[in-house]
């Protein structure tokens, strides 16, 4: 016991002693990631697409997965830090989007990139994010369309407060104001943009209102939920349903061309990631990034989709 | 352990209050993987990195010292982490919706997440639920409130030195968080070893029926049992709004059973009775280690998990296999 108590004392005196910090300037060699959830596959794609350019680069990549939890990802965070990265990706996990892995990237003196969101007061030196406003419009544009214009519409939201839940709302929300014949009668909140909770929201919101006959599910995970419980019910051919993100099983799916899940937004998410990097590098030579980078997702229907299921934008 | 519940008296010196009575293999374990990480990596051994590490085991430590406690008694928790997040919502709520002064609702959060342990001990020693589904209910009840508190959204704009509290490190070495953790380790060890009320708990584990014709009020200690853990899950909610300079009622899932598995791989026992704090504090020791170094070691998200619930595994094993060989 004695000595395992001085082994002890000695690991913590030895910790003490060899006190190491990393300093950056200029060079990018390593590149922390810092991502909420990779069984998502929106933020998967992401990964893939830094990963895919650094390596082209020669510049070394750590992910780590915070697995949708603000307190893990704070220390993942402190965790690349340690590992001494010259610049850091962060995609927030949870509503609150922490603001404290800015800051602590910001005392070690690196550049931050902010993908898909950001936290409140603390933004990085750039914002990279999928224009949702405009494209969520024209995915419930196009399901009000095919519906001619009239019916009754269901909403299966995001995870409540994140920033794209709140922007697709709001282009979704605007379809439905310029179209008067249709009438917003059923809203619901997810905590994951997951397919399971997609399906027993949408199952819940048949049962509630039957004469339903458009959907609009946030996320493709959330739409695809809702197809399902859509077929179960056996209402294919009376419900029109709408998705976001372009993930690649739902390309997949509207490859096939059947179903009553029809369109959804292609972001282009692995140049997201590769715009991540190369801002990366621009902040670490003082070249100037504008404050927010936009990129625009794509309408995609069963045409399109076969390409872009192929090879992901 | 074989404590008679009341009469038990030993002499208060520096080594006995640290002896590890049974933690002696996770102990084992813990050095070896930090020996395995030192070597692996540059920046495992280092102070920044062991102070990381501590910052990052202030939640889990405190929940975890709860949690032996109701373990000890053979009981469980499964609440902890929707009380977590109700306390910080409460919290937030007062603090800053509501604007009133960060000790009244610091005392506010603490007092919403002990009702709601003192509700889960009456239900199990009033109404004889099992206490695995009294607190499976509470946890799906403080979830519930938690996210009745905003509807869901989340809550900023604490005050500036909340935040710094998590941050700055008091003479280079301690946090106010950690210092907060350490404080209640050192708390829960002393009560557990040299009061009466805490060597009770060890008679209650071993056997209830034995223990309440000792003499001891079993229910009411039972009821004092899970309004502490809740106690101090609302404060480790606390700590980690301080951390996250943010609250959100969506924190804290799943942080009961990152709290047991800690108990556990400390040498404390499931069926109650046997275990203590100082194997805790190990047990959390390792799991803390063992993320951190993972990440350290840029081993990908998917095979961490693996390995983490390989640990948790082989360090119940062998404990209870060291069991069957005495």
């Amino acid at each position: 016991m004695k000595i395992i108590k001085t082994a002890l004392v000695a690991t913590v005196a030895a910790c003490a002693l060899s006190a190491s910090f990393s300093a950056s300037a200029g060079e990018v060699k390593k590149i922390g990631l810092a991502v909420p959830n990779l069984q998502a596959d929106f933020f998967n794609q992401i990964k893939l697409g830094v990963e895919g350019y650094a390596g082209k680069l020669g510049i070394e990549v750590i992910v780590v997965d915070a697995k949708n939890d603000t307190a893990t990802q704070v220390s993942q965070v402190q965790d690349l830090l340690t590992q001494g990265i010259d610049a850091f990706i962060y995609i927030p996990a949870g509503a609150a989007a922490a603001a404290v892995p800015t800051r602590l990237a910001r005392q070690a003196g690196i550049p931050v990139i902010n993908v898909d969101r950001t936290p409140d007061g603390a933004p990085g030196d750039t914002f990279i994010g999928g224009e949702g406003v405009n494209s969520a419009y024209e995915v419930c544009n196009h399901i009000i369309g095919l519906a001619n214009g009239k019916g009754k519409m269901a909403i299966i939201h995001g995870q409540k407060g994140t920033t794209p839940e709140v922007d697709r709302f709001g282009g979704c929300k605007r379809a439905i104001d310029e179209n008067p014949g249709v009438e917003l009668i059923a809203q619901q909140w997810s905590q994951q943009w997951s397919p399971d909770e997609g399906f027993s929201i949408a199952q819940n919101m048949l049962q509630a209102n039957p004469d339903i006959n458009l959907i609009f599910g946030q996320a493709d995970g959330l739409a695809m939920g809702a197809a399902k419980a859509v077929d179960v019910a056996g209402m294919s051919d009376k419900v029109i349903i709408g998705g976001y993100d372009g993930d690649g099983a739902a390309l997949e799916y509207l490859t096939k061309c059947e179903g009553p899940f029809v369109v959804t937004a292609t972001q282009s998410t692995q140049s997201m990631g590769v715009l991540a990097v190369n801002s990366a590098i621009a902040v670490a030579h003082d070249a100037s990034v504008p404050a927010r980078q936009i990129t625009d997702a794509v309408l995609t229907t069963c045409e399109n989709a076969p390409g872009f299921a192929s090879k992901h934008p | 352990m074989n404590a008679t519940g009341g009469t038990v008296r030993q002499k208060a010196n520096f080594a006995n209050i640290f002896s590890l009575r049974g933690a002696t293999g996770p102990l084992i374990g813990l050095l070896l993987l930090c020996l395995f990480l030192t070597i692996a990596t540059d920046s495992f051994f280092s102070l920044r990195n062991f102070l990381n590490i501590l910052d990052q085991i202030t939640v889990l430590g405190i929940m975890a010292v709860g949690m032996t406690f109701v373990i000890l008694i053979g009981g469980i928790d499964l609440a902890v982490g929707s009380v977590l997040a109700l306390s910080m919502m409460v919290l937030g709520y007062l603090n800053v919706t509501a604007g009133m002064p960060m000790a009244v609702a610091i005392t506010g959060a603490l007092v919403a997440a002990a009702m709601c342990g003192a509700i889960s001990g009456l239900l199990i020693t009033e109404f004889k639920v099992p206490a695995f589904i009294a607190t499976l209910a509470m946890m799906s009840i403080a979830r519930g409130l938690a996210n009745m508190v905003t509807n869901g959204s989340q809550i900023i704009g604490f005050p500036p030195w909340f935040n710094l509290g998590a941050i700055i490190r008091h003479g280079g070495f301690l946090t106010t968080t950690v210092a907060v953790m350490l404080v209640v380790f050192v708390l829960g060890i002393l009560y557990l070893r040299y009061r009466n009320g805490g060597r009770e708990l060890y008679a209650i584990g071993g056997n209830p029926e034995v223990a309440r014709l000792a003499g001891i009020n079993v229910k009411r200690k039972t009821v004092f049992v899970y309004t502490l853990c809740s106690l101090l899950a609302g404060l480790a909610g606390i700590l980690l709004a301080a951390r996250l300079d943010s609250v959100q009622p969506s924190s804290g899932v799943a942080y009961e059973l990152d709290a047991i598995a800690a108990v556990v791989i400390g040498g404390t026992s499931l069926s109650g009775g046997t275990g203590g704090v100082v194997g805790t504090l190990i047990g959390v020791l390792i799991i803390g280690v063992l993320r951190n170094g993972l990440n350290l070691l840029s081993v990908s998200p998917f095979l961490q998990a693996v390995i983490i619930g390989l640990v948790i595994a082989l360090a119940v094993a062998a404990e209870t296999f060291k069991h069957r060989g005495k």
